[in-house]
């Protein structure tokens, strides 16, 4: 329940959330997480087109294993409607082609020896052809199938339709190609909400993440956090494919968050919302004290709502934690607790003469109901 | 800050007990430890983190060190290395 209604008011409160003023840039400091963390940023180049057939896609090769170690270097996808009937200007940079109702229809249209000649024409050109993706579940000639073989270029059939096929793609290449960065950190999601805590080694960043498992909270990935850009709007994170729920508490050693909290305890991937920077008590240091506004961090260009947290004797990390994602989650639905005070204060200073009763009006109640409690 | 080129050159790599030895003797200095592979860089006083690099033999990982005592965290780290973790 929780997630869904809350993904929902993501959603459609995000601009209204924007406009609040709680991400107003010109009000903020701003860092970026690189730079504290001095962390360096990973990017793929290059898939083998053999990827396509696997999760999350499942697309079926019809041109058995032919091709498959067929390399993309980009995430462009090309219809070649043109191109097939000889049209080849802007025709061949590497992209996939994507082979929809119109390409099969035209082809369908042509006599045997013409589509054979089109179509390998299509194959041959400087900048080979990765793959073809055939969409709508398609059929495509065994003469064709022959030259794409020989030709080493693999065909993938899907049921999807071509707008499908394009937005599933591109959502695939996109994520596969997109920026990465593995920080070294602790990712929980707290109410829902991504909180990404980082800090120097040994500020209590995994006993933090177990308390907050304890609380009945998520693990995502604790020590190393793998952080993904996507499309310059969103940071997700994941664990690193070994470490997975996996969390190390000196004096302790190893635990395994999963196999001790069960499957509720732990989840695979979130996006991280908010950052909490876990530091040593610094008296020098200006903390936030009202919250009006937001200072911001950059992970890859994605700005982030930051708070520093200073950690002291005496002080229950995880129920501020919790306090954190809960003033988050009130703020992205519309409510700024700092700014509604400002002005209930500004309401009653305005509204105020001279006056006689000013103990009695600073009380909350007026008068102590007499049973007592 | 200190950067260098370190080798795996024991058969087993990295595992639980070469990845203790290099947290305990980056926990002992105040500099920041980093090993990277390929981009990929870890906190070297985090044992998940060492870990997770998955070194086998022959692995070339880069180490960094920043701080008040980066020379010295250096050296230290990189002998472990030289020393094959004690394991040849």
């Amino acid at each position: 329940m929780q997630g869904g209604g809350y993904l929902c008011a993501t959603s459609k409160h995000f601009s209204h959330y924007k406009k609040n003023s709680i991400m107003d840039a010109t009000n903020t400091e701003q860092n970026s997480l690189e730079k504290i963390l001095d962390v360096a940023r990973i990017q793929s180049e290059r898939i083998a087109v053999e990827a396509l057939k696997g999760d999350p896609l499942f697309y079926e090769c019809i041109t058995g294993s032919e091709g498959l170690s067929n390399i993309l270097k980009g995430k462009n996808l090309y219809r070649p409607q043109l191109a097939l009937a000889g049209f080849y200007n802007k025709f061949g940079d590497g992209s996939i082609l994507i082979f929809g109702n119109t390409e099969i229809a035209y082809l369908k249209s042509l006599s045997e020896e013409k589509r054979i000649e089109s179509f390998k024409i299509l194959l041959q050109r400087e900048v080979p052809v990765p793959c073809i993706v055939v969409t709508n579940k398609n059929e495509i000639d065994d003469s064709l199938i022959k030259i794409a073989k020989e030709n080493s270029v693999p065909i993938f059939k899907t049921e999807q339709n071509t707008s499908h096929a394009f937005y599933f793609l591109s959502e695939f290449l996109d994520d596969y190609f997109a920026p990465q960065q593995v920080v070294h950190g602790a990712l929980v999601d707290v109410y829902g909400v991504g909180m990404l805590f980082f800090g120097e080694s040994a500020i209590g960043k995994s006993e933090l993440a177990l308390a907050l498992v304890q609380k009945g909270h998520r693990l995502v990935a604790d020590d190393s956090v793998v952080l993904c850009n996507k499309n310059n709007v969103r940071i997700m994170g994941t664990s690193s494919s070994l470490a997975k729920h996996f969390m190390e508490i000196r004096g302790v050693g190893l635990i395994d968050i999963r196999q001790m909290y069960g499957i509720k305890a732990v989840r695979f991937q979130k996006r991280v919302e908010v950052l909490v920077h876990l530091q040593k008590w610094d008296p020098t240091k200006d903390y936030t004290r009202l919250g009006e506004r937001d200072s911001l961090t950059s992970i890859m260009g994605v700005k982030i709502p930051t708070i520093a947290l200073p950690i002291s004797i005496g002080k229950n990390v995880a129920a501020i934690a919790e306090a954190i994602a809960l003033n988050y989650l009130l703020r992205v639905y519309g409510y700024n607790p700092a700014i509604q005070f400002g002005e209930l204060l500004k309401k009653r200073i305005s509204s105020k003469q001279s006056d006689p009763d000013f103990y009695n009006e600073m009380r909350s109640v007026t008068w102590f109901q007499g049973d007592d409690e | 800050m200190v950067e260098t080129k370190v080798t795996v050159i024991n058969n087993a790599g990295i595992h639980t007990r070469p990845a203790a030895i290099i947290v305990k003797t980056a926990a002992a200095f105040k500099s920041e430890v980093f090993l990277s592979r390929d981009g990929y860089s870890v906190n070297a006083k985090s044992i998940i983190g060492v870990m997770t690099l998955t070194a086998e033999k022959g692995a070339e990982l880069i180490l960094r060190t920043e701080g008040p005592d980066e020379q010295k965290a250096a050296n230290n780290i990189i002998a472990l290395f030289e020393d094959g973790f004690g394991e040849i």
